[in-house]
């Protein structure tokens, strides 16, 4: 059962989150830079699209319904997990910035008086350890190099401040409850403090300063989402009952 | 029907053997999937453990272990338990051996440097963090010169 009305959006914003990261990494498969890259990058979204699938089922039975069913304004994903990130570039420096997030999430959620939901996260954050360790590494390696830097610094700028949406969801009343066991304002700023200290080693000062910038928690949808959400149901729009 | 603690004893024995869909020389037991069999509300229920929530392999599962099940004549409900969490020291130490032997795949041990299953020295560098499947790393022994795979331990020190 789930617990009350702002569980059910908490729930369901995380859940729409990772399925888009999870849909825009399998967007690389066959095509990763390297194939030891091809390999991790198919598998980090492979575990997303777990994370995703394990969220829905707190929500309902039917979980096809909820990943593909929905008008467009009904999602609740950030707009930072919608964006297609077609260069190689973006769609690292997304990684690593969501997989920074997703730790944050998680850990908030470990202890969570809904206990389904706090066993969902200690079983999620089990996986977490080597995305993270894993995009890290690269990015690392990759900022060290003057190609590198010039490619991906644009980037980290850009994208970032976009990573504040994570925590737009309200928590007052999980918080209460105990649902929550971190305030949306301590995650951001535990993740924010995380975010500036990596790209301090490399002396570059992300601005996160400015206001939120997405606003897909309020059902507004990026860009980028029709595309994605179109690939994403392409065989269910051809065939709704299709079983696979 | 009245389940009895024979009925339960002989399903789980039945269920226990499903082989893997990745490893058909081991069971589901023996590679710490089965968590219980249990009565709930007058029918039986299988509790598995997930290796990761997003393996692909677990709707083969499912239906192989209800066709097990059902064999005997019982029908089972499936669940998939997000507690405990998988480890890979789950795995039995017979089937250990049989990845070890049969597979060249190593696990990582709690505490101490993963051995080479082939020459057995601790000479394990790793070349990829993910190989034919999520939840393996490829390394290469730097002794013995084979490639090994290491199924990744929760906090991913296959180092």
């Amino acid at each position: 059962m789930v617990p009350s009305q702002e569980a059910h959006k908490l729930v369901l914003s995380f859940a729409d989150d990772e399925l888009c990261v999870g849909q825009n990494h399998s967007w690389w498969i066959a095509i990763g830079p390297f194939l030891e890259e091809d390999l991790a990058f198919t598998s980090i979204a492979q575990d997303e699209l777990g994370h995703a699938r394990a969220l829905y089922s707190l929500l309902s039975d039917d979980i096809d319904q909820l990943a593909y069913g929905r008008d467009h304004s009904e999602y609740r994903s950030a707009h930072i997990t919608e964006f297609l990130c077609h260069d190689w570039s973006s769609a690292l420096v997304r990684h690593v910035l969501h997989d920074m997030a997703e730790q944050v999430r998680w850990s908030a959620l470990t202890n969570s008086s809904w206990t389904e939901l706090g066993n969902t996260a200690q079983r999620a954050l089990a996986e977490e350890n080597f995305h993270l360790q894993h995009g890290l590494s690269l990015l690392r390696r990759l900022l060290s190099s003057d190609e590198g830097r010039k490619r991906l610094e644009p980037v980290v700028l850009e994208l970032a401040p976009y990573g504040r949406e994570y925590f737009a969801d309200s928590d007052q009343e999980l918080m209460d409850n105990g649902l929550l066991t971190v305030s949306m304002a301590d995650q951001e700023r535990i993740w924010v403090d995380q975010v500036l200290e990596v790209f301090d080693e490399f002396n570059i000062t992300v601005d996160m300063s400015e206001e939120t910038q997405g606003s897909g928690r309020s059902g507004i949808r990026s860009n980028d989402f029709a595309t994605l959400h179109d690939e994403m149901t392409a065989v269910i729009q051809i065939d709704p009952h299709a079983q696979w | 029907m009245t389940i009895t603690q024979s009925d339960l004893e002989t399903v789980r024995s039945a269920v226990g053997s499903v082989k893997d869909p990745e490893y058909p020389d081991l069971t589901i037991n023996q590679l710490g999937i089965l968590e219980n069999v249990v009565i709930d509300a007058s029918s039986i229920r299988v509790d598995l453990v997930p290796t990761i929530l997003g393996c692909p392999a677990l709707g083969i599962i499912e239906e192989d272990v209800k066709a097990a099940a059902r064999g005997l004549g019982h029908e089972v409900a499936v669940r998939f338990c997000r507690s405990p969490v998988w480890t890979p020291d789950r795995i039995s130490e017979d089937a250990q051996q049989i990845l070890a032997n049969e597979y060249t795949i190593a696990i990582t041990p709690r505490s101490g440097r993963t051995q080479c299953p082939v020459c057995g020295t601790t000479s394990l560098e790793k070349r990829s963090d993910v190989g034919p499947t999520a939840c393996r790393s490829v390394h290469w022994c730097a002794n013995c010169r084979n490639p090994i795979e290491v199924v990744r331990s929760r906090e991913a020190s296959d180092q």
